[in-house]
């Protein structure tokens, strides 16, 4: 079975959510899904382990051309029609051979196509995610383009659905204190800012600055990572941060709402609230429940999934 | 010290780069139950927790506390490995401009360079890139003014206390002096990188003619 990139759209890449964990101590970044918790979510729903490949989509996404039928999911911030119809976000739906699915821009940053048996490229590093900087992982070590075609790999598990509608998520981004950081967490929380133009996979760039940026040691960072470099402009880091920073790092946003940051788009308005490392496990603990949730998309369901997306 | 930083992982302060590494690669070899990794930085390292483990943090750094207070320092340790380094010219194309900022010739900058025996200190910004230190005081300068936006790959570059090594073609900020023919980073061997934390790293000046004959690959890699 394989897929034809119709049309690459802004940045598209094949990621899995795990990414590469092992090499950190060489300089390896650790990589995958910039939103890790939705695109663990599209894979469940279409039957694949947490691990598996898919695409991530930035902004304006990507058209992709079926040559089988295929169970998809799709998650994230983007939205998608399929042959120019609506495809329902946070749900798994077979489609015809055939079928063009086309992602167009939503209310996140980001959208996650994950098809029912991953995208089959070779694992490099342990991991099947795109080192996009330097050049290694995924589809040849690139974002995707028109003429590409992906080999999806044999189905694992069933199609999975959804019984509780997801709430939007709404108010402030949570932080903990970064290291030694209480005097200038408070220096974040509570006020607005506006995403940068340059929000990346590295991170998100925002515009306000709060003073009291500089360098320090250069330590290892965490996903979330809150840096003040010295020009005052908190910088959130992302899945392909570097493994190691020498600025200073005032807070990191807990790991439940990492998410929410990378749907950011720049332009966005973005606040902060404090939290503490209790309720940022409580948070991860739901989250993960969520995940945890999901029902088989039964055969008594057999119209969604006999859902072509054809035109009429 | 030991503090959280976030809730999946701890931040262990240390003494400098030796006890740093000496302690990532004593997690490494002697792993601890709910610990996912353990990455080395100049004065800390930062201990991941698998998540369901973070609810363990306090535990986890007590015995991360009883692990440094009886930690070995690895001081040379690692392996010798030796870069050649055509230095100035066309691959060095700021050596002339931090030879002036350091008030000494061009010939006395590469002299005292290539003579200075340098640690892996920690890895970091790229796939293999290893920040070498410590730099003597003469031959500390700032970073540029102006980053470029491309740094072909094998670039040796300063900046303050570090040298290092470009291992692809990516934006930065070093001045650099110079350029060596060997591969540092491939993704498809095992390890990827041909430096990490405690190797010794030693430069052999090699003059411009010398490049295209040297191996891409080091032989002990």
């Amino acid at each position: 079975m394989s897929i034809e990139v119709l049309d690459g759209g802004a940045l598209t890449s094949v990621q899995d959510p795990l990414g590469r964990r092992a090499w950190r101590h060489l300089g390896v970044p650790v990589g995958g899904a910039a939103d890790p918790w939705s695109a663990r979510l599209a894979n469940r729903l279409a039957g694949n382990p947490d691990g598996a490949a898919l695409l991530e989509m930035t902004l304006t996404g990507a058209s992709l051309q079926f040559q089988r039928a295929a169970t998809v999911s799709l998650a994230g911030g983007l939205e998608a029609t399929v042959d120019g119809l609506p495809f329902p976000v946070e749900s798994a739906r077979r489609i015809r051979a055939g079928a063009v699915i086309r992602l167009t821009d939503g209310p996140g940053a980001r959208g996650y196509l994950a098809v029912s048996g991953g995208i089959d490229v070779p694992t490099v590093l342990g991991s099947r995610s795109t080192e996009l900087r330097t050049g290694f992982g995924g589809h040849e070590g690139r974002a995707l383009r028109r003429g590409d075609r992906l080999v999806v790999g044999p189905a694992k598990g069933p199609a999975m659905r959804r019984s509780d509608a997801r709430g939007t998520p709404a108010g402030p981004i949570r932080v903990v204190p970064g290291p030694g950081a209480d005097d200038r967490l408070a220096s974040i929380v509570g006020r607005a800012f506006t995403v940068g133009a340059s929000a990346d996979r590295v991170g998100v760039r925002l515009e306000d600055s709060v003073g009291g940026g500089g360098e320090v040691d250069s330590m290892g960072l965490p996903l979330g990572a809150v840096q003040l470099p010295p020009d005052g402009r908190p910088i959130v880091m992302l899945a392909d941060r570097p493994v190691t920073g020498g600025y200073r790092v005032t807070a990191v946003v807990i790991g439940a709402d990492i998410g929410r940051v990378a749907q950011l788009r720049p332009g966005d308005a973005v606040e902060f609230a404090s939290a503490s490392i209790g309720e940022a496990r409580t948070a991860w603990r739901r989250a993960e429940q969520e995940l945890a949730a999901l029902e088989p998309l039964a055969e008594r369901e057999g119209d969604e999934l006999g859902w072509t997306g054809s035109h009429s | 010290m030991i503090q959280p930083f976030g809730e999946h992982a701890l931040l262990v302060e240390l003494e400098g780069p030796d006890a740093a590494r000496s302690l990532a690669a004593s997690l490494e070899r002697d792993p601890v139950d709910g610990v996912e990794a353990a990455i080395p930085g100049l004065g800390s390292v930062l201990v991941e927790l698998t998540p369901p483990a973070g609810d363990r943090a306090g535990e986890l750094g007590a015995q991360l506390a009883d692990r440094v207070a009886s930690l070995t320092l690895h001081e040379g340790g690692g392996r010798v490995r030796t870069i050649p380094v055509v230095y100035g010219g066309a691959h060095g194309p700021d050596l002339d401009r931090t030879a002036a900022v350091l008030g000494i010739s061009a010939d006395e900058l590469v002299a005292r360079h290539a003579a200075t025996e340098l640690q892996v200190l920690f890895c970091g910004f790229a796939p293999g890139f290893a920040y070498l230190g410590e730099l003597p005081q003469g031959l500390r300068v700032p970073r540029l003014d102006t980053p470029r936006t491309r740094t072909p790959s094998g670039s040796v570059a300063v900046a303050g206390p570090m040298s290092g090594i470009y291992p692809a073609e990516l934006p930065g900020g070093w001045p650099v002096i110079g350029r060596t023919p060997l591969l540092l980073f491939d993704a498809r061997r095992d390890p990827p990188a041909y430096l990490a934390p405690g190797d010794t790293v030693r430069w052999e000046p090699i003059d411009h003619d010398g490049w295209s004959d040297r191996p891409r690959t080091a032989d002990d890699w």
